[in-house]
């Protein structure tokens, strides 16, 4: 099919759906008028009932808590399948240690940068820490706070160098984080059905609203996504860097490993 | 506050239309990072900051990273192919 | 002003969706092409937080205001939230999935993709036959 064809298919389908498109948008509640009474009822009784401030967390981690228990495996199954498709040319066995480029250059860093590096490295990891933690008083959770804490260990990498931050992240330690993360989750689902309450029903204390440790099993479970997605996304990372590095090993496979 | 919303989603429409129009991919790394940039303040105006901390993560940090190094990885692949 | 301030949030969810859709249909680039995925992507952000708004409204955060106060709806604001991060993974599936096309076929385009064949291991082979059609491979 040549691109003009498709282009040409493409404007027919969209002149063929645009009055459809049309008539669901004035069909639409008008923006900012009014929103689902199902958000209303859950903004109405989630404070008394979970004692949490925070009602986005509340939907996540409780009220459909299954979703994200779902959403939590789309993302172990996408991560999964990156990092089986990047080493199954690679082998397991180097991902212990930095690959080099023998052709590419070591710029020496200057010391300021890795200064303000180590400087903003912890900080970093400490502000998504303190974003997992108060999942259920203020804005963020374990999936903001996942995202943050991987992005520290990349500034480690800014400021240590390649090899400096292989040293640093362990690839096996994320894999077993971010199973551990999953399965953290799952077992919170089981756990209450020991008991004889239903599957991730919501049996530990709730604690005082506005308090940090409010929300009974919501804590557990944002730990657990936390743990998931922060193990995840520094998975990613490093996979991804390290099929920069190898580029020129290609035709020597056994020298790897070496 | 009524005028900043409509100014807000049209510049969410121009800066998506940008990146489609950016054919170079290179180029095309920055405007994602901007379109995510400029995705988390129409959040922020929306009453969503858990829907704004989470973009500004991955929308202008995360994805334009994978995108780099996704593009470094093909560009390595030239010179050493069918050698 | 009313009836365009009305409509603007889901028109420019559709437009969106459109030019990520005129992206794809058009692009030469597979890394170009994932770009425009994500803002066909976008355009579900939008929408679904427009639906969600309401004016005057905080956010669904009860800790500086009681609960009580009117406030937008968090249901979807919790629809997006998993999606951008889920979606972020998906975004590195398919970069990968890119770069082995390009190891694969020697070429991001996706116009020179050929369907795979059944032999196996003739990979290499295939690459350098393509390189002597006088096809270049794009970069």
């Amino acid at each position: 099919m040549t691109p003009r064809i498709r282009v040409a298919l493409l404007a027919l389908a969209g002149v063929v759906l645009l009055p459809g498109a049309a008539a669901v948008i004035t069909g639409l509640p008008p923006f900012g008028a009014t929103i689902a009474q199902y958000g209303e009822r859950i903004n109405a009784i989630t404070p008394e009932a979970r004692h949490v401030a925070n009602m986005v967390s509340a939907i996540n981690f409780d009220l459909r808590g299954l979703d994200t228990l779902g959403e939590e495996f789309m993302l172990l199954a996408a991560i999964t399948g990156t990092v089986v498709l990047l080493r199954g040319r690679r082998g397991e066995g180097n991902t212990e240690r930095a690959l080099r480029r023998p052709g590419r250059a070591v710029i020496p860093r200057s010391e300021a940068v890795v200064l303000v590096c180590r400087i903003a490295g912890p900080l970093t990891a400490l502000f998504g820490l303190y974003v997992v933690v108060h999942a259920t008083v203020t804005p963020g959770g374990g999936f903001q706070g996942g995202v943050i804490l991987a992005s520290g260990t990349l500034i480690i990498y800014l400021g240590e160098g390649y090899a400096g931050w292989r040293d640093a992240v362990r690839s096996h330690w994320l894999d077993g984080l971010e199973g551990g993360g999953a399965l953290l989750f799952t077992l919170c689902g089981l756990a209450p059905m020991l008991t004889g309450a239903a599957f991730m029903q919501n049996i530990m204390p709730l604690g005082t609203f506005r308090d940090l440790m409010s929300g009974g099993l919501m804590l557990v479970e944002n730990l657990g996504v936390a743990l998931a997605v922060a193990g995840g996304f520094t998975q990613l990372f490093l996979e991804f860097m390290e099929e920069t590095r190898e580029a020129d090993e290609l035709d020597e496979p056994g020298e790897e490993s070496a | 506050m009524s005028a900043i919303l409509p100014l807000l989603f049209l510049l969410t429409a121009l800066s998506g239309t940008a990146v489609v129009l950016v054919r170079d991919p290179t180029r095309q790394v920055f405007v994602i990072a901007v379109n995510g940039l400029v995705l988390t303040i129409l959040f922020d105006a929306l009453q969503a900051p858990d829907v704004a901390l989470s973009e500004l993560a991955v929308g202008s940090a995360a994805v334009p990273l994978l995108y780099l190094v996704a593009l470094m990885a093909v560009r390595n692949q030239l010179p050493g192919k069918e050698s | 002003m009313s009836v365009v301030s009305n409509i603007l949030p889901y028109a420019v969810a559709v437009w969106l969706f459109g030019a990520g859709l005129y992206g794809i249909a058009t692009s030469r680039n597979l890394i170009h092409l994932v770009g425009c995925l994500g803002v066909c992507q976008s355009a579900t952000y939008v929408l679904l937080l427009g639906l969600g708004y309401r004016w005057g409204s905080i956010a669904p955060i009860f800790y500086d205001h009681p609960p009580g106060t009117p406030a937008v709806d968090p249901v979807m604001q919790a629809l997006v939230l998993t999606d951008i991060v889920v979606g972020a993974t998906l975004t590195a599936l398919l970069l990968v999935l890119t770069i082995q096309v390009y190891k694969r076929s020697g070429s991001l385009d996706p116009e020179k993709l050929r369907p795979m064949r059944a032999r196996q291991g003739s990979d290499r082979a295939e690459g350098s036959d393509r390189g002597h059609d006088g096809k270049r491979t794009v970069l």
